[in-house]
């Protein structure tokens, strides 16, 4: 009896962190693993807003994907945003960071002002550029139009040639500040005598970034760049406050473009099938670049 | 010729006075020691000497040159971190070319250099590594490497030897002075260290609150100390102050103790005039010695209990209570049983140290 007792609670103590942990991942697979795999099946299937086909359909939807030029344009309008945005927000963040690092008057209160527009909701930040873009009452063609002394006529949120000037104002001024958040911490703990040592060696401003500084924030870095480049990835709220993924679909990206056929036009094994792409081929660069990041250590 | 001058400088760190009018020479091809307790001023001087402190006032000279202005990079000066303060992203090698590549010397020479140093430092083996795969001797000596392979004008070491431990410490400040020796430039180290400062310098400079309170060579300072700072600073252990009076009749000076015994002085240290005032006797241990038979010419006898026997092999330290303080003797091993309840005294009074305990200064 008391054999069988022990036997029972050693198995207890020796599994204690996974009976602890098993109603966690129990809910974690509830939430994600059963839509992720609900959301394949349904990309076999042909469900859309008048038919509910539940029978296989094979690669159907995925091979309709690979020749949707809307798609196709839409992920380039995702990586236009993303290759102007994330590095203008790292060197605009850096360059920030470097300056806050000199201990200033008042730098905490600068520091929290600064951060501000991250804070906000990105549809918030959206609707309030919304405002300052506006051809009537906002004040940025008002400060334009002063500026060039004369009045200007600027449609910021129709005119093809401004849309994505507006967008990427509004996405650099609110995500910046996260940038410089973090370079500014990462910036504050490389060591101050090996920046003391490399100006006695008489090193040019390049070769103290490259040799010193750039690898001392580069973990904090990478991972900046991960969440960000993820963020803009999928960014959605901003544009569709601005400019509902138009004039047309010239701003329309990945999230807007599956929000329409999802959700406008109910097309849902087809939605199913391009999410899943987007997770694949997520997941593959996500993969190879956290593999670059173990490698650096 | 590259000695360094300083005149007349002063260092403010908003209400803080850290450096209140330092004056000094250090010969070319000397070795001069900062020495002195934490806050005393001397990391600072040493960092203004480097250009990494910005100074409010005064004059900073190398080889006659006037530095005040340059920037760090133009003095020609190389610099001994106490963290080290290695690259920890390049290999020793890159490390210890990392100033050479800077100002753009030829690879070949580079090789030649890097080589050089690292073979008088003995750390050629380790050339391919990581700073953070270095233990902590070899990363100081990586850094002095980093130090000598430039060639510069003056050396700096800021307590280069602080972060190592006791056994390290001792083998290094050999190498130190044994470098200093080889390649004969001027160099300026600091340390909060006596025994560092003793056996380093040429010339030691003893700060005390942004000043220099005695300069001089090691010796002179240890035994003619001109305050009670330094004189209780320099020597371990620490120098014995007894208080008491010191009493001049009719050509004849004695020191009487507050608890009463009268230790005459040698006729030499007389003082002329008669009378007496308070009086600090500082006396350094090794001159304590065990009275036996006949006291030798200049030294007084004194009884007390010894309290505290701490024996360390070569030599015994005891502490007895003279003069109503704890006071330290330093004798042979031999000289000494465990066991011991009395001892009898010689002080050396010719070796004696007075005290103004007033001023601080020694009469």
């Amino acid at each position: 009896m008391t054999a069988r007792y022990n036997r029972l609670s050693t198995l207890i103590d020796r599994n204690f962190g996974r009976i602890a942990a098993a109603p966690a991942i129990a809910v974690l697979l509830a939430v994600s693993l059963f839509p992720l795999i609900y959301t394949i099946v349904v990309s076999f299937q042909n469900l859309t807003m008048l038919d509910s086909d539940t029978s296989f359909q094979g690669f159907m939807h995925y091979r309709a994907a690979l020749f949707d030029t809307r798609l196709w344009a839409a992920l380039g309008h995702t990586t236009l945003i993303l290759v102007i945005a994330l590095p203008l927000e790292i060197i605009l963040g850096y360059v920030l960071a470097r300056l806050f690092l000199e201990q200033l008057p008042g730098r905490q209160v600068f520091v929290a002002l600064l951060v501000l527009p991250t804070v906000l909701s990105p549809i918030v930040a959206g609707a309030t550029w919304r405002l300052m873009f506006d051809v009537r009452f906002g004040p940025v063609g008002q400060i334009v139009s002063w500026l060039v002394g004369e009045p200007v006529t600027m449609l910021w949120t129709v005119n093809p040639t401004l849309v994505y000037p507006a967008i990427l104002i509004c996405e650099v001024w609110q995500w910046t500040p996260f940038m410089f958040l973090l370079l500014l911490a990462a910036l504050s703990n490389v060591d101050q005598g090996q920046l003391e040592a490399a100006e006695l060696d008489g090193a040019s401003g390049w070769r103290v970034f490259s040799k010193i500084i750039l690898p001392a924030i580069r973990p904090v870095l990478v991972i900046a760049i991960l969440i960000r480049g993820l963020d803009i990835f999928r960014i959605f709220d901003v544009i569709w406050v601005l400019t509902e993924g138009g004039p047309g679909t010239m701003t329309e990206t990945l999230s807007i473009f599956t929000y329409q056929i999802g959700f406008v036009q109910f097309d849902t094994s087809y939605t199913a099938a391009i999410s899943i792409m987007v997770v694949l081929a997520l997941t593959i660069a996500l993969t190879w670049a956290l593999r670059r990041v173990e490698a650096l250590k | 010729m590259a000695g360094l001058t300083i005149t007349g400088l002063h260092k403010r760190y908003g209400g803080f006075h850290a450096l209140k009018g330092i004056d000094l020479t250090i010969q070319d091809g000397s070795f001069a020691v900062f020495v002195g307790p934490s806050g005393c001023g001397k990391s600072t001087l040493l960092r203004s000497i480097a250009g990494l402190e910005d100074v409010d006032e005064g004059k900073i000279a190398i080889g006659g040159e006037d530095v005040t202005d340059l920037r760090p990079r133009d003095r020609d000066i190389a610099m001994v971190f106490q963290n080290y303060a290695l690259y920890p992203y390049l290999t020793v090698f890159e490390n210890i070319a990392f100033g050479l590549r800077s100002r753009k010397f030829p690879e070949t020479e580079i090789r030649r250099r890097v080589g050089e140093a690292a073979e008088i430092l003995g750390i050629t083996a380790l050339l391919d590594r990581l700073p953070r795969h270095l233990s902590g001797g070899q990363r100081q000596r990586v850094a002095i490497g980093r130090a000598i392979v430039r060639q510069a004008k003056l050396f700096l070491f800021d307590e280069p030897l602080s972060n190592l431990d006791a056994k390290l410490r001792d083998e290094m400040r050999g190498e130190i002075k044994r470098l200093h020796k080889e390649i004969g430039k001027t160099m300026v180290y600091v340390t909060h260290d006596q025994v560092e400062a003793m056996t380093l310098a040429d010339r030691i400079m003893l700060l005390r609150d942004g000043r220099i309170e005695q300069e001089g060579a090691p010796l002179d300072l240890f035994e003619r100390p001109s305050t009670g700072f330094v004189a209780s600073f320099l020597g371990s252990p620490t120098i014995n102050l007894i208080p008491g009076r010191l009493v001049t009749r009719s050509g004849r000076s004695a020191v009487v103790l507050d608890t009463g015994e009268s230790l005459d002085l040698p006729a030499q240290r007389a003082k002329l005039d008669d009378g007496e005032r308070p009086i600090l006797l500082g006396i350094r241990p090794q001159y304590l010695t065990r009275a036996a038979g006949t006291l030798a010419a200049g030294h007084a006898r004194i009884e007390a209990n010894a309290d505290l026997i701490q024996p360390t092999g070569t030599r015994t330290f005891v502490t007895s209570h003279i003069g109503g303080v704890a006071v330290t003797a330093e004798l042979a091993a031999h000289d000494v049983d465990n066991s011991e309840g009395r001892i009898a005294y010689a002080l050396d009074m010719a070796r004696a140290i007075l005290i103004d305990p007033s001023t601080d200064k020694v009469i």
